[in-house]
């Protein structure tokens, strides 16, 4: 066997050896610099064109680069952040004089687009978003990537859950992929699956709002540091992502971190300090005698009254939300090294607290990216991340009996009650709720602390390289250790604990995931006469595993949050899965010339979660792209640029862990365990979901690129929906997971970037983007049904076929409906823009800003309602009808009784970003500091400035469910979303 | 150099084959957390039959918490006061006018606690039947004891869907999961509680007279030998027949039960709870708890109460302080709670003696035998300290008294007893609605689910 392989590595190594000899007849000198400023370019990139040689320029911006005959040829020079050109050069034209202007629309941006390659962007058949660093933290500090993204991927829908500190946001990709889950993409760091899950907390047990979605807990992408990130591309449907398979089919988000240079190690220290106020508050409503005598019965009129008239007032909503919490953020950023070994190195401590009292988020990462070329032959990329977040979130959301989260219990406080604590520390009992929220909130635990290790590593190893080709094996994986220590805290001595038979609550959490994934790839690159051929195939393995275990003590020993100090101690759950899935894929591009650049593809995959594990489904793909104006017969000048292209893609989304399995449950009963049977029949043959998804823009590039445009349509269609078969429960069980709806989601993505302005001292640059998605069920296959929120009265969402499963539905009956109920509303909005800005004078002083405009879309507004029901909606008392019923009493639409009350409009416009930075000039620097500094740059900004909405809540984007594919609009007494302003100072040595 | 970069490519190719022989070679992933319910039905062991056993127990006292909640509301013996949902008061007390509907409120699409739990244990049941069938690990006297048990719960779960959807009619063909039978009148479900049971007494007639072969939780404590739990089964049969008017029945019954003219009224099987990992009992609320969720008498029992009821000061706990709930429909208020349970591991019965002695009186009243039915109602009066009945002997007074007596004896069980009743009598009027501004429901529709199967298979 051994021998087998020394063979084969001799047999590569003479190969290896022999491509190097060849002789040289010219040689080829050149400068690069910036044709602005006229700087040398220093590590640009000079390639023979349809060859493999290539050299890279030195310190001074120049390169020589020997041929090896008398033939002429083209050079291709580049460099990160610039517009590629190319050269013609022959015995007779040695030197080349290249000024390379700067890439204001990342067309030369590099994209991934297969496991083991990438195309620029120029050449790209489908319209994948990214996102640079500077893109996504450049303006302003946010607390987790996914809330850097907002409005600056076309196509994505992204919704945060509420304002809590430490994250918690949904993003969909073009629309619902799949009807179960959340329809949530996969996210790739550095090549490592990580687990971006919403995991149980315990939240909503020990406050019984119900099941684990509703304990408003973080998803786990808030442990990466945003500031270590490079870039973020997203592949957003099949058609650019098929070839990541079984779960892909709500797009892939792969992010890239940073990376160290060769040459000078350079030193970056950062730090934000900043504070948070709620964005908006809705106030409470003032109470009058007359009021108390209309809301209160008449034999608790008299102790009302005589509350009112001790004449305390207290707006709940300003004492428990608007506080002004302390943001800080420090990072320290080491990068350098030489041609053979390059490091990048940062930490980061983030410490925010939130506008609640006691809650707050603090996440502390380390980071270690290093590269090393063995040989010139061989690369080898590691990196590594241990993060540690630490998340208190306070009681906020739905409760039942509990009172335990403020926006739900202070709904029925009135403002002359006072909950404050007396002298000595004691909390009055709260008349109006089971609890009293003050104490929740001084003395409640609500804590998530996460501590994870993210390693990733990369190995490149040319094995043959010739004069036009070469043949490269990548070997790429990493692993992903999560673990979660979650504790909910209720102490015995509040108000309802004191009700309960064993008083204190303390609800105990332990969770790990341990994610693997590998892959090994052979990529092969030739020309076929004129054709650059890009072959590549390899195989894929991952590997999941989750456990889960909680724990619950009642009845605790003052103070004490052991479980040992718990009369009844009890084990809520454990919950191991453990999936293996793997793949093959191949795939082959072709590039003539820049001018036709097509695509195939096709990947197999299996999955231990199928009906079948053994099964191999194929997701192909095939995407071309023609750039027009790359040919000789074009000459429209203005037009630089001009691409059509199409692309066509399938891909899978898992089945969820379980749905093969018929179980006997454990149940214990007067001291004995029974098995008993659960409520669904597993189905054995249940299939993954598959989407389709056909795709045709085209990409435009005006005046050398100084204005680009971006337009794209897709069609993407869903089979194999999985949902519950509701079967009929004479029979004993509820559900069988079915293969049976089918979903489709089309839209339009418009992306214009410009410069608008490109002056020595004053530059301004726009990007404005447009994206809308329109769902349709195209098929159901089981009687139609309604699920989500809380049931017709409230509203809730129609499954049926020719509707979007994002329509609101409730009470009262109307037979023409499917589902017998009347149509009020749907989550979707219509469209979605956003605009960014960028202005820049005298290279020193920059000012950007973000807005995003949602517009349509409703949100079923259940605040409204317990603040309705309380008395304490601002206004409540007011009567626009002046048929002497109050509003809070007769919410439109007549006759004031049906569901539509609480469904309302959730468009917006929210002020996402606003950054001013000033760059203190290189030369003043120097002369202060003499060299000990390099670079000081400072500035303000500020992240959800303004909302501008008619919409009657803290914030138009709210969930209490979590992330959800469809009823992820239900508004019950979120935390309010903050408003954070920054100071920022950044310097580097 | 050249042998570094060898070394290194070899570390990497053995690394590879380390990794996995192959990395395409999926291991086989059984359910980690549970058995399959095939691990039970073919040659299951005799602990095996045991967990499938209690499991049946387990799904037994699923209908408790939401019957004793809902259908107690709906017959005003209590009110479910609850100020985080309204629904709780305006949807089950039927205020403005509000219906049950296939997905109404607390019951969702199944039919929850009222429909689903009970054939839940239904098919629990089916499947330790199916065990016991199928496995050569037990006796023929065991397996008969086994199924007896099994057919018994069977026959008293089919009563509480035939009571909740009444004359909707439910299935009574349900052992296909994916092949349900149709729907059966009331009467028809009854008949088939009445065969089951029957079905039970002849199995546990063949099982032997011993103690029975498996253990059984501690709310069969005084009813875990073959004999008594034969008189378990009679004893809900007696229920059954009152239901099917079987007067006669009811009597003959009532003699193979467990029912003891001069024993303790309490005695009974019952769901035991004691606490984690086993539930807490559902209806326990801490005495004078500062909470606004709570199970409180309806005030029309406490109004329409026969001064010195020894049942009144034993059942209803008066707190200092009463709850109040305030709705869109208005307020209302609880001042006594539910004083039945000692603590929140106490056993909740299913079937005492004072229901049987109750049937006896009703069903000798219905056939015209008054001073027998005189006589058992006087059992019940004297325990609860109220004296011999001194009212009127027509059947009609006599059924108006025993109706009466049966809202305090058997007040709050997880049943719903009066509303029950007072639909079997017809009086569904006398339930009162003042307190409330609600309305009384007669029955529900069939649940969603079973509206949205049979579309599913008629497509």
């Amino acid at each position: 066997m051994v021998k087998i392989y020394k063979s084969a590595f001799f047999l590569i190594l003479c190969l290896i050896i022999s491509t190097g000899i060849a002789l040289a007849q010219y040689t080829v000198n050149g400068t690069v610099t910036d044709n602005r400023t006229g700087e040398p370019l220093i590590g640009a990139s000079v390639l023979v064109r349809n060859t493999t040689r290539g050299t890279v320029t030195d310190l001074d911006g120049k390169f020589t680069i020997p041929f090896e005959n008398n033939e002429a040829g083209t050079l291709t020079i580049s460099s990160l952040g610039y517009l590629s050109q190319n050269f013609s050069v022959s015995p007779s034209n040695t030197q080349v004089d290249a000024q390379l202007q700067e890439d204001a629309t990342n067309l030369e941006e590099v994209v991934v687009t297969g496991l083991a390659s990438t195309v620029k962007r120029s050449n790209l058949a489908n319209a994948v978003s990214s996102v640079s660093a500077k893109e996504l933290t450049g303006t302003t500090t946010i607390q987790t990537t996914d809330g850097a993204l907002y409005g600056k991927i076309a196509g994505a829908t992204i919704r945060s859950n509420g304002g809590a500190p430490g994250g918690g946001l949904s993003i969909q990709l073009r629309g619902i992929s799949s009807l179960m889950g959340a329809s949530q993409p996969l996210i790739i760091v550095d090549g490592v699956y990580i687990n971006n899950s919403f995991q149980r907390t315990g939240r909503a047990t020990v406050t019984q709002a119900g099941a684990s979605n509703q304990d408003d807990g973080a998803n786990r992408l808030a442990d990466l540091n945003p500031n270590d990130i490079e870039s973020i591309e997203v592949l957003k449907g099949p058609s650019a992502a098929a070839i990541y398979g079984t779960r892909a089919n709500a797009g892939v988000i792969i992010i890239t971190t940073k990376r160290g240079a060769a040459g000078q190690t350079k030193v970056s220290l950062s730090q934000d300090i900043g504070f948070a106020t709620p964005l908006r508050l809705m106030g409470v409503d003032d109470w009058s005698e007359e009021k108390i005598n209309f809301f209160w019965p008449e034999n608790r009129r008299p102790v009302e009254l005589e509350r009112f008239r001790q004449g305390v007032r207290i707006d709940y909503e300003d004492f428990f939300y608007n506080n002004t919490a302390l943001l800080t953020n420090t990072r320290l950023n080491v990068s350098g090294g030489n041609d053979k070994t390059k490091f990048f190195v940062s930490g980061n401590i983030t410490s925010e607290d939130g506008t609640v009292r006691n809650t707050g988020f603090d996440r502390y990462s380390i980071r270690a990216n290093i590269d090393h070329a063995l040989t010139d032959r061989i690369k080898l990329g590691v990196s590594s991340n241990y993060i540690q977040s630490n998340t208190d979130r306070g009681f906020t959301g739905n409760q039942n009996n509990t009172g335990a989260s403020i926006g739900y219990n202070i709904a029925y406080v009135p403002n002359y009650f006072d909950l404050r604590p007396d002298e000595s520390g004691i909390y009055p009992t709260n008349p109006y709720f089971g609890e009293n929220p003050v104490a929740v909130t001084d003395h409640g635990i609500n804590n998530s602390e996460v501590n994870r290790f993210i390693q990733a590593f990369n190995l490149d190893i040319d094995l043959l390289r010739t004069n036009t080709s070469f043949l490269r094996a990548n070997v790429a994986g990493g692993l992903d250790f999560l673990q979660n220590s979650t504790m909910v805290y209720l102490p015995e001595f509040l108000q309802f604990q004191r009700g309960q038979a064993n008083p204190g609550d303390v609800f105990l959490g332990r969770q790990e995931s341990f994610n693997t994934n590998f892959q090994a790839a052979l990529v092969y690159n030739w020309n076929l006469g004129k054709v650059n051929m890009n072959s590549q195939g390899g195989l894929v393995r991952l590997d999941f595993r989750n456990n889960a275990l909680f724990n619950r003590g009642r009845g605790l020993v003052p103070g004490q949050t052991n479980l040992q100090q718990a009369t009844i101690q009890e084990i809520v759950q454990q919950f191991d899965s453990q999936v293996q899935e793997a793949g093959i894929f191949l795939q082959q591009e072709a590039n003539f010339d820049d001018k036709i650049v097509g695509t195939v593809g096709v990947r197999w995959d299996k999955s231990t979660l199928n009906g079948n594990p053994n099964q191999y489904y194929a997701f192909p793909r095939a995407s071309l792209a023609v750039n027009v104006a790359n040919f000789d017969f074009w000459n429209v000048g203005a037009i630089n640029q001009l691409k059509p292209r199409i692309a066509y893609g399938e891909t899978a989304g898992p089945v969820a862990f379980g749905n093969t399995f018929t179980p006997l449950s454990g149940a214990n009963i007067g001291g004995l365990l029974g098995s008993v049977v659960g409520t669904q029949v597993g189905n054995t043959e249940i299939l993954p979901e598959t989407a389709t998804e056909l795709e045709f823009g085209v990409d435009m590039g005006f005046l050398n690129n100084r204005i680009g445009l971006e337009a794209t349509y897709y069609i993407k269609s869903t089979q194999n929906n999985i949902q519950d078969l509701r079967l009929s429960p004479s029979t004993g069980v509820s559900v069988s997971p079915s293969n049976e709806a089918e979903l489709q989601n089309k839209g339009i993505e418009l992306g214009l970037t410009a410069n608008v302005l490109d002056m020595s001292n004053f530059k301004w640059s726009t990007r404005i983007l447009y994206w809308q998605n329109r769902i349709n069920m195209t098929r159901l296959g089981i009687p139609v049904y309604t699920l989500g929120g809380f049931g017709p009265a409230l509203g809730t969402f129609l499954y049926a076929e020719g509707f979007s499963p994002t329509t609101i539905v409730g009470t009262p009956a109307d037979p023409e409906i499917p589902g017998g109920f009347t149509v009020w509303g749907n989550s979707q909005p219509k469209f979605n823009t956003s605009m960014f800005n960028s202005f820049t004078l005298y290279n020193n002083l920059e000012f950007s800003f973000l807005m995003e405009w949602r517009q349509g879309g409703d949100n079923i507004n259940l605040t409204s309602f317990l603040t309705d029901s309380g008395g304490t909606t601002k206004g409540w008392f007011d009567d626009d009808t002046g048929d002497g019923i109050p509003n809070g009493r007769q919410r439109p639409p007549a006759p004031h009784n049906n569901a539509a009350r609480w469904v309302q409009d959730a468009s917006f416009v929210k002020v996402r970003e606003v950054g001013l930075f000033y760059t203190v000039p290189r030369t003043r620097v120097l002369e202060t500091f003499g060299g000990a500094v390099q670079n000081i740059r400072f500035g303000f900004s500020a992240n959800n400035l303004f909302l501008f909405t008619d919409y009657e809540g803290y914030d138009p984007e709210t969930s209490t469910f979590g992330a959800q594919s469809v009823a992820n609009n239900v508004d019950i007494a979120p935390y309010p979303t903050p408003r954070r302003l920054f100071f920022h100072v950044n310097l580097d040595f | 150099m050249k042998k570094s970069l060898y070394h290194i490519l070899y570390f990497i190719s053995l690394g590879l084959i380390g990794f996995a022989c192959n990395p395409l070679q999926l291991d086989e992933i059984e359910d980690p957390n549970n058995p399959s319910v095939q691990s039970v039905t073919n040659n299951a062991s005799r602990s095996q039959i045991q967990f499938v056993l209690t499991g049946l127990e387990s799904r037994h006292r699923g209908y408790v918490t939401n019957v004793s909640q809902a259908w107690n509301t709906f017959g005003r013996e209590i009110w479910y006061l609850n100020a985080s949902d309204p629904r709780f008061q305006t949807d089950w007390l039927g205020q403005g006018g509000r219906v049950p509907d296939r997905s109404y409120f607390g019951f969702g699409i199944t039919g929850g606690g009222s429909y689903f739990a009970p054939f839940q244990a239904i098919l629990q049941a089916q499947v330790l039947i199916d065990a016991a069938r199928n496995t050569n690990s037990i006796n023929e006297a065991e397996r008969n004891a086994i199924e007896g048990f099994a057919r018994m719960i069977q026959g008293y779960q089919f009563m509480i869907p035939a009571n909740f959807v009444y004359e909707n009619g439910i299935r009574i063909d349900v052992e296909n999961a994916l092949d349900p039978g149709p729907y059966v009148s009331y009467e028809e479900a009854l008949d088939h509680v009445r065969s089951l049971l029957l079905q039970a007494d002849q199995l546990f007639a063949s099982a032997g007279t011993g103690e029975f072969p498996f253990t059984l939780t501690p709310g069969f404590n005084n009813f875990n030998s073959i004999p008594a739990l034969r008189q378990v089964n009679n004893a809900i049969l007696a229920r059954a027949n009152a239901y099917r008017e079987d007067w006669q029945g009811i009597l003959s019954a009532l003699e193979s039960s467990f029912m003891d003219l001069n024993g303790n009224l309490q005695s009974g099987p019952a769901h035991p709870y004691s606490g984690p990992p086993d539930l807490f009992n559902p209806l326990f609320y801490v005495p004078d708890a500062d909470i606004n969720t709570i199970i409180v008498v309806h005030p029309s029992v406490l109004d329409d109460a026969t001064p010195g009821d020894n049942r009144v000061t034993e059942k209803f706990f008066e707190r200092s302080q009463p709850v109040l709930v305030t709705t869109d429909a208005g307020t209302l208020q609880g001042t006594h709670q539910d004083g039945r349970w000692p603590n929140n591991t106490s056993p909740i019965p299913f079937i005492r003696n004072e229901e049987l002695i109750l049937l006896k009186a009703e069903a000798h009243a219905q056939l015209g035998q008054t001073s027998e039915a005189v006589e058992a109602i006087n059992i019940i009066r004297e325990a609860a300290g109220i004296g011999a009945y001194s009212g009127g002997t027509s059947q009609q007074a006599l059924i108006d008294e025993i109706l009466y007596q049966r809202r305090y004896s058997l007040w709050a069980e997880p049943w719903g007893h009066r509303w029950i009743d007072a639909r079997r009598y017809d009086r569904m009027d006398d339930i009162p609605t003042s307190y409330d501004q609600g309305s009384i429901f007669r029955q529900f529709p069939h649940p969603q689910s079973e509206i949205s199967w049979d579309q599913y298979v008629g497509d």
